[in-house]
């Protein structure tokens, strides 16, 4: 009786299962049935292995990628490295198929998106396609109205129908204040341009004097305080603010003389003369026993001269960064004549370049000299600097406002750099701009000369120091305000927030997205974004992979990306994108994700193999 | 006065020697615990009011823990009055038992314990057998509000509903025959099924299985096996029971899994479902890829469980090994084999892993060798000290008068009587190894950040904190759950096999 009371439980629960599983859909009900191929072969359904490279403070955006190559066919090695450089040595030796790279435009024009990235030999560039390189020199003559149409010829090669990246999205550049501490309003955010701390205000004007700024950067290594001799991360916004340049870039990315070196500017006809007229109230800056002291000599067209040419010589110091940016510049000269300034009218104008130069200036241009200490801005006594491209090119001055352009001092240089470049020897000669001699310590020997509203003092591993220049604009608005700034040196980006929400550092440049949240829930601190012209992107190996040689294997991965999950992921604070030059060029292009065709392509490349 | 103070102690020596009294009183206050937790959770402060549905859970808590509180009165009452406890005491246990449907183990464990007057090994590891099973069910039932379920999913259910059946029949069985000096010989049957549905991964099906063969086959020449001393000595301590039975669930849902569980929904991303809070469908949540964080839970245990586990196994293998031969034979092999060990005894564990890792890539095994190295010297100096006592005892000596080799006496005179330590201090460190495999995972350094890991999840979670604390609160609580399982059991298997305490 009693077994059968157990058996008949037994088989009760289980028909209580059974019948509660009808009403269950599996897995394998609810996976849609592929539709059939229509005249295709199908060939094996094996997973193609692609290793994907990256570094871990992408993470995210490699588990999206690994998802949606992943679902779409692929087996995705994942090669994560810890920081740029282990990732950087991975892919210089070429362990990847795919890597996850970043670009952001920081001088605002496209040509930069595209020259040193795409075009054969250029400095990031591993590509050497002919029909790229001839697009990106035919669109760099233009103007913007001409260019649209050629950068969205390069987007379909570059992009369509080679395949040679595949765009994930363009970012917001975003940036946390402490705004019980800064002046809101003093603190700018600009597509490109670095931030200017001259502007920089606290909140309590009295504490100028005695509170430094604190902000944080991630890298306490600086490539090189010698503006030609880097171009990333971790001295982009330093070098911005130690040296002058002649033109600079206002937020949304339009040439401007404001808080620049030149009173104004002027393009000839012709697209190939460029004339700056310089002010007369910039000293260089030096710091003697850790304080920043006025040099006495002005900052001049001579200096100007020596900057930009050894700017675009390629020889002028061992392991220049920068010299392809400059490339087009032919000549720079000091213009003593002023009849040649009446005699050119600018371009796309009937005004002269003397009109041009000397609008809205206090006193009208009565003579030009060579010489810097002459200069008198009071007395109309001016120093007028023509720059001559190679070829007509408007882009020239958005590289003038780079960085790389700053202005040092031809006599501080010159005495420095003594060495001879072919023969430099990094253990024994001592470059201009050495991070060593501003580290504390005992190659501790500050020689740097700053024609910028900062100079640095001295820096550890953990802060840097910099003092005013006490002879940058002085009585004018572009005066630096704080005396003291101190970078914080932080690797870690959730370190950095709890350090701003701590009041530890007063800004945070280059929070995450996922963090906005965060700094909107709290009361003090405030968030500043803007589209900016970072795009991420996937780079195809180009050598001894099969990415390199397929084409189809190259747009399988391509239409395999879902920008939407990109989009959707990090809450709409990303863009699409098509290429590096998307956040410059609208070429109207978009990346659809589209499952047949990767099924397609895959198939196109498995019957290749 | 001296009269009341003697009856004091002995009141206190009457509650102390009941186990019943201990586990009741400890399981009244874990209960109440619970109750108040899931009482805060029901309330939102940003509403002002309470969710129906976790207060409903708060509620039920409340009454068994309320009903437990005075069950535990009662025996308290027994037990002074009596000197035992009373059989319509002992009833309510049946109505505790209820409380399993709450999924409230802790008054259902003592439920079990309680119904019971006389007690064995057989009933004990037959009623958590059951539990184990049963909250398997449970837990892997939560998938049926899932847009889909895994294509196994059913046949899964129901192997598990006839391994609880099985386990229900057994504890049924036992319960009626466990006291009888010689057991039916159909018990034999019963046995088998019960090894049967170990193979689930619910380890207390083996243990009573095979302690059921023992019994037939002993017929009652001996005293009873050493396994069964071990688990009446062990379900003692409610702890320790507790934690061997997290384990042992953790295990079996490690490998029903396999069935029941889509691995689908913890690795693939899906970004309509982004940081979901906890409700049906997504029991646990959604991580910020829009993953199950319940399925992912899940699937992190096995690896947590195999890394934890295999990583403890290999040194005490091999530190065993080098220790018991350094122990034995002395003099130069001994200094050769510890002096080499002391070296590596003195690089710090968790860097000799980080370099490890960094050296030869993150990968599951990788993980594994780089956690087991550094913990071989420590597992060795163990052996070794119970090898040099062990080797002096009598029966060593009488074995080596009768001309056994050195081998003989090594591993079958000397090893077995020296493990109880290493069992103990395994048991103790796998707490560790599963931190370490968290920590390693938190700080990148373990397996592939997409894959299901109790450290991955965690250091996901660790970046929501603030706006969407449950993504790494629990994570947390499994690691801290698991870790604080293994420390409870070890505890208790040092009580257990410690001869000095019979």
């Amino acid at each position: 009786m009693k077994k059968n009371g157990k058996l008949a439980l037994l088989l009760l629960l289980s028909l209580m299962i059974v019948l509660s599983g009808c009403t269950l859909s599996t897995k394998n009900d609810v996976k849609e049935t592929p539709a059939p191929t229509d005249g295709e072969p199908v060939v094996d359904g094996t997973p193609v292995t692609i290793e994907l490279l990256g570094m871990s403070s992408n993470e995210a955006d490699l588990n999206i990628v690994r998802d949606q190559l992943t679902k779409n066919g692929f087996n995705v090695k994942l090669n994560m490295q810890a920081d740029y450089g282990s990732f950087k040595a991975q892919q210089d030796a070429g362990n990847y198929d795919i890597a996850l790279s970043g670009w952001t435009t920081v001088t605002g024009n496209p040509d930069y998106a595209v020259r040193s990235l795409f075009k054969t030999g250029g400095d990031y560039s591993i590509l050497a396609d002919s029909e790229i390189d001839a697009l990106i020199e035919k669109a760099s003559t233009q103007t913007p109205e001409e260019f649209q149409a050629t950068y969205k010829d390069f987007d379909q090669k570059l992009v369509f129908d080679n395949a040679y990246i595949a765009p994930l999205y363009s970012s917001l550049k975003a940036q946390a204040l402490n705004q019980d501490v800064l002046n809101l309003d003093s603190v700018r955010i600009s597509k490109s341009r670095s931030l200017p701390w001259e502007e920089v205000d606290f909140k309590d004007t009295s504490k100028r004097a005695t509170d430094p700024l604190i902000l944080q950067s991630t890298m306490p290594t600086l490539t090189s305080l010698d503006p030609i001799k880097g171009n990333d991360g971790s001295i982009n916004i330093i070098n911005t603010n130690m040296y002058v340049r002649l033109v600079n870039l206002t937020d949304d990315d339009k040439v401007t003389s404001v808080g620049s070196l030149s009173y104004n500017h002027a393009i000839a006809d012709g697209n190939s003369d460029y004339y700056f007229i310089l002010r007369d109230d910039i000293n260089f800056a030096q710091i003697k026993d850790k304080k920043a002291v006025d040099t006495g000599e002005r900052v001049g067209a001579d200096d100007v001269i020596f900057a930009l040419n050894r700017a675009k010589d390629k020889n002028s110091v061992p392991d220049h960064r920068t010299y392809t940016l400059h490339e087009h510049i032919k000549n720079v000269e000091v213009v003593t004549d002023l009849a040649a300034l009446e005699g050119v009218n600018v371009s796309g104008g009937s005004d002269s370049v003397k009109a041009a130069l000397e609008k809205d200036l206090p006193t009208k241009i009565s003579g030009l000299v060579a010489d810097k200490n002459q200069a008198s801005t009071k007395d109309g006594k001016y120093q007028v600097v023509k720059l001559t491209t190679t070829v007509p090119f408007p882009q020239v001055l958005n590289y003038l406002a780079h960085q790389s352009a700053g202005i040092v001092s031809k006599k501080q240089v010159e005495s420095i750099n003594t060495y001879d470049v072919e023969k430099f020897d990094v253990n024994k000669d001592i470059p201009y701009g050495d991070q060593n001699t501003v580290t504390e310590g005992s190659q501790y020997n500050n020689t740097l000369y700053t024609s910028g509203p900062y100079i640095l003092s001295y820096k550890n591993d953990y802060e840097a120091i910099f003092l005013k220049n006490p002879a940058y604009m002085t009585g004018t608005d572009h005066a630096p305000r704080i005396d003291n700034i101190k970078i914080r040196f932080i690797k870690d980006a959730d370190s950095s927030l709890a350090a701003l929400r701590s009041g530890e550092i007063h800004l945070f440049y280059g929070i995450s997205e996922t963090k906005f949240d965060v700094v909107k829930g709290d009361s003090k601190l405030a968030l500043q974004t803007l589209p900016s012209n970072a795009v991420s992107y996937l780079l195809f190996n180009t050598k001894n992979r099969p990415v390199a040689e397929s084409a189809d294997l190259r747009k399988a991965v391509l239409y395999s990306i879902n920008q939407d999950e990109f989009l959707a992921y990090y809450g709409g604070n990303k863009f699409k994108a098509v290429s590096t030059l998307s956040p410059l060029v609208n070429t109207g292009l978009e990346l659809k994700a589209d499952a047949a065709k990767v099924k397609e392509h895959l198939n196109a490349y498995k019957a290749s193999k | 006065m001296t009269n009341t103070t003697i009856t004091k102690q002995e009141i206190r020596f009457k509650l102390k020697s009941s186990s019943e009294y201990g586990q009741a009183s400890f399981a009244s206050i874990v209960s109440l615990l619970l109750a108040v937790v899931f009482l805060l959770n029901s309330y939102s402060p940003a509403e002002g009011s309470f969710k129906p549905a976790v207060l409903a859970v708060s509620i039920v808590y409340f009454f068994f823990t309320l009903l437990q509180f005075a069950t535990w009165y009662l025996i308290r009452k027994n037990l002074v009055e009596g000197g035992e406890i009373k059989r319509s005491t002992r009833a309510i246990g049946y109505v505790l038992m209820l409380s399993l449907l709450s999924a409230n183990v802790f008054v259902a464990a003592t439920a079990f314990q309680l119904v019971k007057r006389k007690k064995n090994a057989f009933y004990t590891l037959a009623a958590y057998a059951f539990i184990t099973t049963l909250l398997v069910f449970a837990v892997s039932a939560l998938n049926v509000f899932k847009p889909y379920v895994a294509d196994n999913f059913i046949i899964g259910m129901l192997l598990l509903i006839a391994a609880a059946v099985i386990q229900l029949a057994s504890l049924l069985l036992v319960a009626k025959y466990g006291d009888r000096d010689v057991l039916p010989r159909w018990m034999g049957i019963i046995a088998l099924l019960l090894i049967l549905t170990a193979v689930s991964g619910n380890l207390f099906a083996l243990g009573l299985g095979l302690l059921l063969f023992s019994k037939l086959r002993d017929k009652d020449y001996t005293s009873g096996s050493k396994l069964g001393e071990v688990v009446e000595k062990l379900s003692r301590s409610s702890t320790s029971m507790l934690g061997l039975m997290f384990i042992l669930f953790l295990l079996t849902i490690s490998i029903t899994s396999y069935l029941t569980f889509d691995y689908g929904l913890a690795i693939e991303n899906n970004y309509s479902s982004i940081l979901q809070p906890p409700s049906l469908v997504q029991p646990l949540g959604t991580d910020n890829f829009g993953r199950d964080l319940f399925s992912r839970i899940v699937f992190g245990a096995r690896i947590s469980l195999i890394v934890g586990l295999l990583s403890t196994l290999i040194p005490v293998v091999i530190g065993g090994a080098l220790g018991a031969i350094s122990g034995y034979y002395g003099r130069q092999t001994d200094n050769i084999i510890m002096r080499a060990l002391d070296i590596l005894y003195a690089i710090p564990g968790f860097l000799l892993a980080i370099a490890i890792i960094a050296a030869f890539g993150a990968s599951t095994v990788n993980l594994i060798i780089a956690l087991s190295v550094g913990a071989i010297p420590t597992y060795a100096r163990t052996m070794r000290a119970n090898v040099l006592l062990v080797s002096t005892l009598e029966y060593v000596q009488a074995a080596r008068a009768f001309g056994s080799s050195d081998r003989t006496i090594l591993f079958k005179h000397i090893v077995p009587n020296s493990l109880a330590p290493m069992i103990v201090k395994s048991t103790l460190t796998i707490g560790t190894a599963v931190i370490s495999t968290s920590s390693l995972s938190y700080l990148g350094l373990g397996v592939e950040p997409h894959i299901p890991e109790w450290g991955n999840i965690l250091k996901l979670g660790s970046a929501y904190l603030e706006t969407h604390a449950f993504t790494a609160i629990y994570p947390g609580l499994a690691i801290i759950a698991l870790v604080l399982s293994f420390n409870f059991l070890g505890d208790g298997l040092r009580d257990a096999l410690d001869p000095k305490l019979d």
